[in-house]
């Protein structure tokens, strides 16, 4: 039985050992004999061509862990490729660097105004020690608001001569590494205000994003451009092609954002208040506000999150493949729906986690390589991606050690063991079974 | 923020930029011209459209006696559907299609014909005989002489040999059909032309294609061929193949469609072989229209030639379109 329940506790990671064993085992040879699925190069493929699903799929994680869903990530994505071809392309006010410098001065300032206000308050209850965790601090105006305000000022005047003084010449990298995902941010605060402010469903709000920000894009780039392309060195800074190169020969730099982005959002949700109240509210939104979380705040910030990690993408999107198009990230946001799913995050929230999410990522980018390795047919390949999200999420679902109890339960007491009638979230005192479960999801 | 405020708060927003914003947005419709003719786009989201609709209206400028009213499908049937009836509703005096897809815009053309309204269909056909023309390409042409000049290139008639990467485009659409078709009329005669790819499609992208050339490159030592069905995945593959630091080892790379700020551009740059002209049947359409109007009988069927685009040519066409 131990076995059984190590085997269901880890049988995220097994899927994708299991895949890459199938990789390693069909793979095709070199002529020298070198296994060409294991090579060094061929596996840091995989890891470049899922940075950008794998960047929207994080920030997916967090929103679809709270019971929302972000539909408008592609879109803003595709924007995003828009914004950042042509900061990078055209000098001068356009409508792109009209529409980014705003952004990027408010974004930045607001930003540092409420980090230094979070250091000042997290300072303030270190030196109370009486006060404790839970206790609300109350900071002096001087501390409270004026020095915020004053940091992120400074912060904003700073960004404004910044991003003013590329707006002349062209963007260069830090310049669009800042202004892009800004603006996308913004289009996620958007989808977030309208969800905690508006209460509407999140289905509906990014949907509508999705499409206005598709209109948007397209109206951005103009009418005669449905693609505004990116040639590094000519019409681009060639700085810019550090984004697609290889860090120090070792990971693609698509890669090591993307790496970034899951130990950093992973380690938010599983150490920090705002991830256990992200799983709190997950579970169950009512009990949550009833015990104080101020469940908006944290929606707000999840699709905040997801705008920008969405805005992160485009520009690795333009560097890889050298243009922008409003159309860049079409069926984006169901790749990284399929990828979260596939990576046990349920899609009604408060289960899952990111080390899920890179997994599922993981087996969707090894399992395209293997089919293009194995030279499958296009129109194959569709069948068998679908086979694979349903397989493993039944697997997901129904876990081993799930079924064996169930038999055995059954056998033992006449009895069907019913598995909705124990919900972890809705029952506190729940099977010694449920626990483990409980456990093995959190640690996913 | 209580959710009666947000409402209060977003409708005066929205209110504030439709008042800023509408008023420069709004003309009326002139009436200045003699004739009407009505364009239905399928889309605006592709850069060949893009030069479609650059090439309509490029020619409508020639034509002052004639209004061009151009509508845009989104890529979605019905929406073209209901452009068209508008475009009916209108009265126009020449309707112009380019069909997102054959089965679904039949009906509203036969709709246009009963309502007495010339209907020129471009590009893509529609499944009635009733239309005044058809203007387009011939893909299957195209990808003959992709075919043959691929051939020369390997090594000519009876003697080609090679291993070569064909890039799909959309497997549901019936130009990569043809394209396919045309090519391998030629390349499948010669026995020393070895296909390396069993169907795969990079759905017309640049960046999909970029990635199934990353996996062939991995998967195979010599590659001497790529043939892209369109121009944006030849490039692509030239990517992936310059990235891996093999662009010389690929000695040539074929697209098609020949748009002068896409394939022309990477043609004159030396990053794709040749490339073989698609031509927008969108000036000839015009064209076409206003002859009807004037009262001349037209042809049932327009075939628009192909032209191939080498490093030779390619200078003077982007001379000719001011890129160069």
């Amino acid at each position: 039985m131990k076995a059984f329940r190590l085997l269901s506790r880890t049988k995220l990671y097994w899927g994708l050992v299991i895949i890459c064993l199938i990789g390693a085992l069909t793979s095709p040879m070199t002529s020298s004999g070198k296994n060409i699925f294991l090579s060094y190069g061929n596996l840091t493929d995989v890891l470049r061509q899922v940075s950008i699903t794998g960047l929207v799929a994080t920030g997916m994680t967090m929103v679809i862990l709270l019971g929302g869903i972000d539909l408008s990530v592609g879109s803003v994505m595709g924007f995003a490729t828009v914004i950042c071809a042509m900061l990078l392309t055209k000098p001068g006010w356009t409508a792109a660097s009209v529409m980014g410098v705003p952004a990027a001065v408010a974004v930045s300032g607001a930003a540092v105004a409420l980090l230094a206000r979070f250091i000042l308050r997290g300072l303030a209850r270190g030196r109370d020690v009486s006060a404790g965790r839970r206790a609300d601090i109350v900071l002096s105006p001087l501390r409270g608001v004026w020095m915020p305000a004053l940091l992120g000022l400074i912060a904003a005047v700073a960004v404004a001569w910044f991003t003013v003084s590329q707006v002349q010449v062209k963007f260069g990298v830090l310049g669009v590494l800042l202004v892009t995902p800004c603006l996308a941010l913004l289009l996620g605060a958007i989808n977030g205000l309208l969800v905690v402010s508006g209460r509407l469903q999140p289905f509906i709000v990014t949907l509508a994003m999705m499409v206005s920000a598709l209109g948007i894009a397209r109206l951005t780039a103009g009418q005669d451009n449905a693609v505004v392309p990116v040639y590094t060195g000519s019409n681009a800074t060639a700085a810019f092609e550090f984004l697609r190169s290889m860090l120090w020969g070792v990971l693609p730099v698509p890669s090591v954002f993307f790496l970034v982005a899951i130990v950093l959002f992973g380690a938010i949700l599983r150490f920090t208040t705002f991830g256990r109240y992200a799983y709190a509210i997950g579970g169950n939104v009512e009990a949550a506000k009833l015990s104080g979380i101020k469940v908006g705040q944290v929606q707000f910030t999840a699709y905040l999150l997801s705008g920008l990690l969405a805005g992160i993408a485009g520009v690795l999107f333009v560097a890889q493949y050298r243009q922008g198009k409003p159309d860049a990230g079409t069926g984006l946001e169901l790749d990284a729906i399929a990828a979260v799913v596939i990576g046990g995050t349920s899609l009604m929230g408060g289960r899952g986690g990111l080390a899920g999410t890179f997994v599922g990522v993981l087996i969707f980018g090894l399992l395209s390589d293997i089919l293009q390795l194995q030279n499958i047919d296009s129109n194959v390949q569709l069948l068998m991606k679908g086979l694979i999200i349903v397989g493993t999420v039944l697997v997901q679902e129904q876990t081993v050690g799930h079924l064996i109890a169930r038999w055995r339960f059954s056998r033992s007491h006449g009895l069907p063991a019913d598995p909705k009638s124990a919900d972890p979230d809705r029952l506190p005192s729940a099977t010694k079974a449920r626990f483990a479960r409980e456990d093995l999801d959190e640690a996913s | 923020m209580k959710r009666r405020d947000f409402i209060k708060l977003s409708t005066s927003v929205a209110g504030a930029v439709a008042t800023i914003y509408l008023p420069g947005g709004w003309r009326a419709a002139k009436a200045a011209g003699k004739w009407r003719v009505g364009f239905s786009q399928c889309t605006t989201l592709e850069p060949w459209r893009v030069q479609f609709n650059k090439d309509i209206q490029a020619e409508a400028k020639n034509h002052p006696d004639v209004d061009l009213v151009i509508t845009d499908g989104q890529d979605k049937t019905e929406k073209q559907v209901a452009d068209c009836e508008n475009l009916v509703v209108q009265q126009v005096n020449v309707l112009l299609i380019s069909p997102k897809e054959s089965a679904g815009l039949t009906g509203v053309v036969e709709k246009a014909i009963d309502a007495k309204i010339p209907v020129i269909v471009l590009d893509r056909n529609v499944d009635t005989k009733r239309i005044t023309q058809f203007i387009g390409g011939d893909n299957v042409a195209i990808g003959k002489a992709a075919g043959e000049h691929a051939v020369k290139l390997l090594g000519g008639p009876g003697k080609a040999a090679g291993n070569v990467v064909e890039i799909w485009g959309g497997m549901g659409t019936q130009p990569a059909h043809d394209r396919h078709d045309g090519f391998h009329a030629f390349t499948d005669k010669e026995g020393g032309i070895k296909n390396l790819l069993n169907n795969q499609s990079g759905d017309w992208k640049q960046d999909k294609a970029y990635n199934i050339m990353t996996t062939a490159l991995r998967n195979n030592e010599k590659i001497d061929l790529v043939y892209g069905h369109n121009d944006p995945m030849a490039y692509g593959a030239y990517l992936a193949a310059k990235d891996a630091g093999r662009d010389k080892d690929i000695k040539f790379i074929i697209g098609i469609d020949g748009l002068p700020d896409e394939g022309v551009t990477w043609v004159n740059n030396g990053q794709l072989t040749a490339t073989f002209l698609y031509a927008t049947p969108g000036a000839e359409g015009l064209r076409q229209a206003v002859k009807l109007l004037k009262g001349e009988k037209l042809e049932p069927v327009i075939t628009l030639p192909t032209m191939l685009i080498t490093k030779e040519n390619a200078p003077d066409i982007l001379k000719k379109n001011g890129l160069l």
